[in-house]
C-alpha cells in the first residue's frame, strides 16, 4: 500500500491528477457540447424542412453506425488532409489531439443525443399539445412551457446513461496521445512495468466515477418522478 | 347431511402491509348459480377473488372448493396450517379464471392459447387439443379467428377467447375478475352474451363486475362488499328492491345506467 | 483510393465479423447465467450477479481487454492476443446483454405467468413456453442494439495487436498516407455491416410478432 501512495505523490502524482482534470473537461466540455448539439439536431429535424430533416438522419446514422475509434482516426490523422481553400488562402482541419478529443466526443455524443431528444418528442401525448393549444398558449410558449419540462423527465434516465457511455469513452482518446487519466497511468504502468496494477486502479476510477454519475442521475429522477407526479 | 358449496370461504382476511383488503369474509357459493360480486372500487372484491384462486394469499382464514382446502387447511388441533405445494394444483383444476386483461399470451394464435394446457398440462396429442380448442373457440364464435394473434383480435374478441381458453380445461367453478371493465361499451355486449349462455349451461360462476344490469338479470346471488366487509348479500330483487341498504344507494347512484334501471 | 485497398478493408472486416460474432455468442451464454444469478432469491448469487454487471458496464472497455490481456499471461494463460481479445470482448457484453435480458424477464407482464398458473401450467412449463418466449421478444432490439455496439467497440482490439477493420485502415493509412479516404472507407464498411445486422434484427422482430419466438 505504501508504494501504492508513493505515486500520489511528486512528478507521477500531479501527472495523475492533471490526467483526472483533463478526463473531466474532455468529459464535462465533450457531453455539453454533444448535449446542446443533439438537442438542436432534434429540433430541427421535427420542426425543420424534410430535407434537412433525411440529411440530419443520414449523418446520424453515419455516426451511430461507425466506431468512435475510426472517427477519432479520420478527424485527427486525416483532418490535415481536409482543406478548405479560398482563392489563395487555404485552411486545413489540423487539430491538436486534445481539441480532435473534445470535437469527436461532441460530435459522437450529439448523434446519439439528438436521438434521445427525437424519442423524448414522440413520447408526449399529442394531447397535451392540444390542451396548451386550447387554453392559448404560442407555439414558442408550448414549447417551453410544456414539451421541454416534460421532455426533460422523459429523457432524464438515458441521458444519464449516455453521459455515462461517453466517460468511459474517453479512455479512447489515450490512443491518439490525448494527456487524459489513462494516458498519464499508462506511462507510468510502462516504466515501472506494472501492467495489471495501473490497469487495475484504471478500471477502479472509472468504476467510481460512474457509479457516483449514476447514483446522482437516480436521486435527480427521483426529484423528479415527485414533480411529475403532482402535475400529471 | 348438507350439500358442499361449490365455493366456502370462512374468515378470510387479506393484508398488504398496514392495509387491511379484506376484514373477515365468509361466503359461500352455490354449485350451478351465478354468483356476483358486486361493490365500490377498493372494496375487496377482486382481492377476494384472486384468494379463490390463490393468486393470492390470504392472511387468515380457509377457502374451500368442492369442499377441499386450497392452499390453507385446519391441522390436527383446528389450527390453520399451509398446505403443501403440490395439494393446490388439483384443487386448483377445478377452477377456470378470466381476467381483466384478458392475459392472452402474445406469442400465441387464438388457437395456441386455447390449446396449450391442453397440450402440456392435460397431455393430449397435438390434433387431439386443436380440435377440442376449435371446438371451444366455436362455443364463443370465434372459430373463424383460430389463427390469429392476440394484437390482431378486438378487445371483445380477445376476451372470449380468454374465456374458451378457460373452459377447455373443463372447470367447475369460473371466476370472472371484471371481465368487461376494460372494453369498450360496445365491445362489453358480446362478452357478456358468452357468459350469459354460460350460465344457462349450469356452470357455477362467480363474477367480479360493474355491470348491474348484468348482475341483476343473470345472478341468483349478490354479494355486495364495502371497505373489505360484506355488507349485503342476497337475491337481487332483496338487494336491490327497497328498503335498500344506504351504502347501495350510494353505489347505485354512481354505477348505475339508465338503461339498466328498468331491469331493478 | 485504390480498389486494393478497398478490398483488403473488406478482407480484414471478415475478422472483425468472427471476433465480435463470437463474443456475441458466448457473452450471450454467459449472460444468460448471470441473469439467472441477478435474479435468483439467494442474496449472495444476486450481489455477486449485480456486482459483476455493474463492473463491466462501469469501465471502459478498452481498459477491459487491455487488463485481461496483461493478466491471462499473470495466472499462467499464455494466449494468443487473438483469444485475449475474445475473452474481454465477450466479458464486456455478457453484462451488457445479462441486464438487457433482466429487464426482459421482469417486464414479462404478471398477468400472462398468473393465465399460466390457473391453467395449470407446471412452473417449468410456464418458463419455457410462456416467459422466455415473451421475454426474448422484448429484449430482441435491445440485444440487436448491443450486437452493434459490440461490432463497433470490437475496434477497440486494435491496441492488443490483434489484426481486424481498424488495425487494417491504421496500416494502410500510415503507409499511403492516405488517412482521409482509408478511414472513411473502413468507416463505410463498418456501417454496412452494421446496417445488414440491423436489418436482420428487424427481420427476427417480425418473425417474434407473428410467430413464436
Amino acid at each position: 500500500m505504501t508504494s501504492l501512495l508513493s505515486y500520489l505523490t511528486g512528478e507521477d502524482g500531479r501527472n495523475i491528477l492533471s490526467g483526472l482534470i483533463n478526463t473531466c473537461i474532455l468529459w464535462v466540455i465533450g457531453s455539453g457540447l454533444g448535449a446542446i448539439f443533439g438537442f438542436l439536431i432534434a429540433v430541427a429535424r421535427r420542426y425543420g424542412p424534410r430535407l434537412i430533416d433525411y440529411v440530419l438522419q443520414a449523418s446520424v446514422e453515419v455516426i451511430r453506425g461507425t466506431p468512435f475509434l475510426v472517427q477519432i482516426y479520420l478527424l485527427y490523422f486525416g483532418g490535415p488532409y481536409l482543406c478548405l481553400s479560398l482563392g489563395e488562402a487555404s485552411a486545413c482541419l489540423t487539430l491538436d489531439p486534445f481539441e480532435a478529443g473534445i470535437l469527436g466526443l461532441s460530435v459522437y455524443g450529439a448523434a446519439y443525443y439528438s436521438e434521445l431528444f427525437r424519442a423524448g418528442f414522440e413520447a408526449i401525448p399529442r394531447g397535451h399539445v392540444e390542451a396548451a393549444e386550447t387554453v392559448g398558449l404560442d407555439r414558442w410558449q408550448t414549447l417551453t412551457r410544456i414539451i421541454l419540462p416534460e421532455m426533460t423527465m422523459l429523457v432524464l434516465p438515458s441521458m444519464v446513461n449516455m453521459t455515462i457511455l461517453l466517460l468511459k469513452e474517453t479512455a479512447v482518446l489515450s490512443i491518439i496521445s490525448v494527456k487524459e487519466l489513462k494516458f498519464q497511468v499508462d506511462i507510468i504502468g510502462n516504466r515501472d512495468y506494472a501492467f495489471v496494477e495501473s490497469f487495475t486502479i484504471l478500471a477502479l476510477v472509472y468504476w467510481a466515477l460512474v457509479e457516483i454519475c449514476g447514483a446522482l442521475g437516480r436521486a435527480a429522477e427521483r426529484r423528479l418522478s415527485r414533480y411529475r407526479f403532482a402535475h400529471s | 347431511m348438507s350439500i358442499v358449496p361449490a365455493i366456502r370461504a370462512r374468515g378470510v382476511v387479506k393484508r398488504f402491509a398496514d392495509l387491511e383488503v379484506l376484514t373477515g369474509i365468509d361466503l359461500d357459493v352455490a354449485r350451478g348459480a351465478v354468483t356476483c360480486l358486486l361493490g365500490p372500487s377498493g372494496s375487496g372484491k377482486s382481492t377476494l377473488l384472486r384468494c379463490v384462486a390463490f393468486l393470492e394469499e390470504c392472511t387468515d382464514g380457509i377457502i374451500e372448493i368442492d369442499g377441499e382446502p386450497l392452499g390453507f387447511g385446519l391441522g390436527p388441533n383446528g389450527e390453520r396450517m399451509r398446505l403443501p405445494a403440490s395439494s393446490i394444483r388439483p384443487v386448483r383444476s377445478k377452477i377456470g379464471m378470466v381476467f381483466q386483461q384478458f392475459n392472452l399470451w402474445p406469442h400465441m394464435t387464438a388457437l395456441g392459447n386455447v390449446a396449450e394446457a391442453l397440450v402440456t398440462v392435460r397431455r393430449l396429442s397435438r390434433s387431439e387439443a386443436h380440435d377440442r380448442a376449435m371446438a371451444e373457440l366455436d362455443k364463443v364464435g370465434l372459430a373463424k379467428r383460430a389463427g390469429h394473434y392476440p394484437s390482431e383480435l378486438s378487445g371483445g374478441q380477445q376476451q372470449r377467447v380468454a374465456i374458451a381458453r378457460a373452459l377447455a380445461l373443463e372447470p367447475r367453478i369460473m371466476l370472472f375478475d371484471e371481465p368487461t371493465s376494460s372494453l369498450d361499451p360496445e365491445l362489453t355486449g358480446e362478452v357478456l352474451n358468452v357468459m350469459r349462455s354460460l350460465a344457462e349451461t349450469g356452470m357455477t360462476m362467480l363474477v367480479v363486475t360493474h355491470e348491474i344490469g348484468f348482475a341483476a338479470s343473470v345472478a341468483s346471488k349478490i354479494v355486495f362488499l364495502d371497505h373489505g366487509r360484506l355488507l349485503v348479500e342476497g337475491a337481487p330483487g332483496d338487494v336491490f328492491g327497497k328498503p335498500r341498504h344506504p351504502r347501495i344507494d350510494q353505489f347505485l347512484d354512481t354505477y348505475l345506467d339508465r338503461g339498466a334501471a328498468g331491469l331493478i | 483510393m485504390s480498389w486494393e485497398l478497398f478490398w483488403l478493408l473488406v478482407e480484414a472486416s471478415g475478422l472483425t465479423i468472427l471476433y465480435s460474432g463470437v463474443s456475441i455468442v458466448i457473452g450471450f451464454v454467459l449472460a444468460s447465467g448471470i441473469c439467472a444469478a441477478m435474479l435468483s432469491s439467494h442474496r449472495l448469487t444476486a450481489n455477486g450477479g449485480r456486482l459483476y454487471v455493474s463492473f463491466f458496464r462501469g469501465t471502459p472497455l478498452l481498459i477491459q481487454l487491455l487488463l485481461v490481456y496483461y493478466l491471462l499471461p499473470k495466472i499462467g494463460l499464455n494466449v494468443p492476443s487473438e483469444i485475449a481479445a475474445i475473452i474481454g470482448l465477450s466479458l464486456s457484453t455478457s453484462a451488457y446483454q445479462a441486464e438487457i435480458l433482466r429487464g426482459g424477464f421482469q417486464s414479462v407482464p404478471r398477468g400472462l405467468l398468473e393465465a399460466a398458473d390457473m391453467c395449470g401450467l407446471s412452473a417449468f412449463a410456464s418458463f419455457r413456453r410462456i416467459r422466455l418466449p415473451v421475454a426474448v421478444r422484448l429484449t430482441l432490439p435491445a440485444l440487436t442494439s448491443e450486437a452493434i455496439m459490440l461490432l463497433k467497440s470490437s475496434s477497440l482490439v486494435s491496441v492488443v495487436g490483434v489484426v481486424e477493420l481498424t488495425t487494417m485502415a491504421k496500416d494502410l493509412a500510415s503507409s499511403t498516407y492516405q488517412p482521409l479516404p482509408i478511414f472513411a472507407a473502413a468507416g463505410l464498411v463498418y456501417l454496412i455491416i452494421n446496417l445488414v445486422v440491423a436489418g436482420f434484427g428487424r427481420l427476427a422482430e417480425r418473425a417474434a410478432k407473428r410467430g413464436h419466438a
